[in-house]
């Protein structure tokens, strides 16, 4: 039967072993990581986001890479979910995007800041991760892609930015909110107006924030939803 | 016991029960915010609930390591504590420097990196603190009377965890960086060298309580923690698959981290088999029922629950997810609080010389805490699952999937009230036993 040198033999031996296997892979992690993570990338505006990320610890309510915690969404290929304008809105304000919902902190970032974050958050989301985060690949179950969204009316720029992160037209867009191919059949112009500018004001607490814009664009967004059921 | 310095470890383990209780405070607030009732938002973010939870579980496990060390380590080195006055010196310090890193954590002050979040001046200061720590026990060791598998064991298991405190210090501006070094602190401690001091620890009961042949102990020992290396070192490697390092990580991460249960099994057969062989009666049979409930309980929640989603396959999907949770709270709870626990157990009624050995409180605590935990782990495995089908193999929104697992999370502070309550009665438990007292030395039934 074994015995007690012959144990700790094999405890030492098996650490020192694979102790040193750890170091020369970390090594050579160190030569790779350049090259995975896009270092040249790094600006002094994605460092200064990386801060604002580490001084809030924003890691204890979100994860990014997959680490942090349970509490909010993963954020490392958000800039590609959200988009630039929508993240501008929510950060200025996150109770306003999502009101009635479980809240973020106010932390009254500047708009020098919130530039750094997106800047961090757009060099996140282009690191070579292995395939994490992957696609849903039961996703086309759940939300069978209407084929409608065909209209002459171009789709406008606030629309596709902000309005698309949470609502489809046409199969594309978030499935936060219901899709709005057919939304014009069933609402008036004026009601529709009236429903964009103040939600709360229509139906108290809806999950629908109120997005700041001007009567101009809140006209092209009115008619090109209404667009979409004209010609169906 | 056997020397008055062994009454120091009862000054460690008094404020660590304290801090398990506050930990356990936050635990709930977490848990109401995410039933849907963040009430204390203004007051107690997420963040900061997280962050005060996971740190004070640090601090409360690390207190109780050093308590068992200052039991542990006059007797196996057959000598007194070399400087008892600096072990309360550093006693007062360490629960000082945490206080105050909890009450950063309130004020939006911290480092941001999970489990390492402590304000980068407290860092310096937990170094120092550490190091009198290790010179104190390490002089103590050094000049003992005799060395033994056992207390070198355990004090190398704190000597690398104060070594692997340090990587966690150095900053990179790149994220991937951060992460992987990160790591070097947290996984290098919980799935390597907490390991050793668990070992050393479960092995001086083991020959206490079992009376079994310390050199047939000790040669396991060698041999569990042995493989805890052979298996944890590289399977740190589960924490790199998706952080940006290179691809290979998830062949290494995987193999190897799919090899970590053997360790833990070994711990539970090893500590079952020598209890089983064991010719002694002690009298202490709660304190022999934490530490086999603790080989078993470790096996069950790092081994088992651990290797459900430490392959690169599944931890696609689970990584990030409420299932890490799951693993987190049971693999914590049966590998180093039941260890702290046993060791409470076994010390209490020596330090003090009250031969309480087997009261119903203590064993009720013992059942109902270990159901309550149990419960708690089903609870956020079904949340866990039910967000993983549903927000990542399905596709629908974080906050909508949310809502969808709320109720999961009444069931996990219901069954998290259960736990309380057991930890309500060790806390009494351990409460009734009062004050150590030189008049207890020599009262060990294992010496006579």
């Amino acid at each position: 039967m074994l015995s007690k040198s012959q144990a700790r033999a094999f405890f030492l031996g098996g650490t020192g072993v694979f102790s040193l296997a750890f170091l020369a892979l970390t090594y050579d992690s160190h030569r790779q990581v350049p090259h995975l993570t896009n270092e040249g990338n790094l600006t002094p505006q994605v460092i200064a986001g990386k801060e604002i990320w580490e001084d809030n610890n924003c890691m204890g309510c979100h994860t990014l890479f997959g680490e942090g915690a349970y509490y909010a969404p993963e954020l490392t290929k958000v800039v590609e979910r959200r988009g630039k304008d929508w993240m501008r809105l929510f950060l200025k304000d996150p109770q306003a995007m999502y009101p009635g919902e479980r809240k973020m902190v106010q932390y009254d970032f500047t708009d020098e800041e919130i530039e750094e974050i997106i800047a961090f958050f757009e060099w996140c989301g282009k690191v070579d991760l292995n395939g994490f985060p992957a696609d849903p690949p039961l996703g086309r179950v759940a939300a069978p892609v209407v084929t409608t969204g065909k209209t002459d009316v171009p789709k406008p720029q606030m629309f596709s930015t902000i309005c698309a992160a949470c609502h489809s037209v046409g199969g594309e867009g978030g499935n936060v909110g219901p899709a709005l191919d057919l939304v014009g059949a069933k609402m008036e112009r004026d009601a529709m107006k009236a429903w964009i500018s103040d939600p709360q004001k229509i139906k108290p607490g809806t999950a629908m924030p109120q997005i700041p814009m001007t009567p101009e664009q809140l006209d092209e967004i009115v008619d090109y939803l209404l667009s979409l059921s004209e010609n169906h | 016991m056997k020397f008055k310095t062994q009454k120091i470890a009862y000054w460690f383990f008094a404020p660590a029960l304290l801090l398990l209780v506050l930990q356990i405070v936050y635990g709930f607030i977490m848990g109401f915010a995410h039933m849907g009732f963040d009430v204390l938002h203004d007051i107690i973010p997420f963040n900061t609930a997280r962050a005060v939870h996971t740190n004070l579980l640090v601090v409360w496990l690390l207190l109780g390591f050093m308590g068992a060390a200052h039991y542990i380590i006059p007797e196996e080195a057959d000598r007194e504590i070399a400087w008892p006055k600096l072990a309360y010196v550093q006693l007062i310090s360490f629960l000082l420097v945490g206080v105050t890193a909890i009450v950063c954590y309130h004020l939006n002050i911290w480092e941001g990196r999970k489990f390492l979040e402590i304000p980068r001046p407290l860092d310096y200061l937990v170094v120092a603190n550490v190091l009198l720590f290790l010179a104190n026990i390490g002089w103590t060791v050094w000049n003992g009377k005799r060395f033994t598998t056992t207390a070198i064991v355990l004090y190398m298991g704190l000597l690398a965890a104060a070594l692997l405190y340090l990587p966690g210090m150095i900053t990179f501006d790149n994220q991937t960086l951060d992460s992987f070094y990160r790591w070097w602190v947290v996984h290098l401690w919980v799935e390597g060298v907490w390991e050793l001091i668990m070992g050393g620890i479960l092995c001086f009961l083991l020959i206490k309580l079992t009376g079994v042949d310390r050199e047939i102990v000790e040669k396991w020992l060698y041999i569990i923690v042995g493989l805890t290396f052979i298996s944890g070192i590289l399977g740190t490697g589960h924490h790199y698959y998706y952080i940006g390092v290179p691809r290979y990580w998830l062949i290494v991460g995987g193999i190897f981290s799919a090899l970590e249960p053997l360790a833990f099994l070994g711990m539970a057969i090893y500590a079952l088999y020598m209890a089983r062989k064991g010719g002694r009666k002690h009298p202490n049979k709660t304190a022999l029922t934490w530490t086999l409930g603790c080989a078993i309980m470790s096996f069950v929640g790092a081994g088992f629950l651990g290797f459900a989603h430490t392959l690169p396959q599944v931890n696609l999907w689970t990584h990030g997810t409420l299932v890490t949770a799951m693993h987190g709270h049971l693999a914590f709870w049966g590998a180093y609080a039941m260890i702290v626990f046993a060791m409470m157990a076994y010390s209490m009624p020596l330090m003090t010389g009250r031969k309480l050995w087997d009261t119903a409180a203590s064993n009720y605590g013992f059942w109902i805490s270990n159901i309550g935990m149990v419960a708690m782990t089903g609870a956020f495995a079904v949340a866990g699952v039910s967000q993983v089908v549903l927000e990542r193999r399905t596709g629908i929104d974080f906050l909508e999937v949310q809502k969808e697992v709320e109720p999961h999370f009444f069931g996990l502070v219901l069954a998290a009230a259960l736990f309380t309550v057991g930890i309500l009665l060790f806390v009494l438990n351990f409460i009734r036993y009062g004050r150590p007292t030189d008049e207890a030395l020599g009262a060990d039934p294992a010496e006579s």
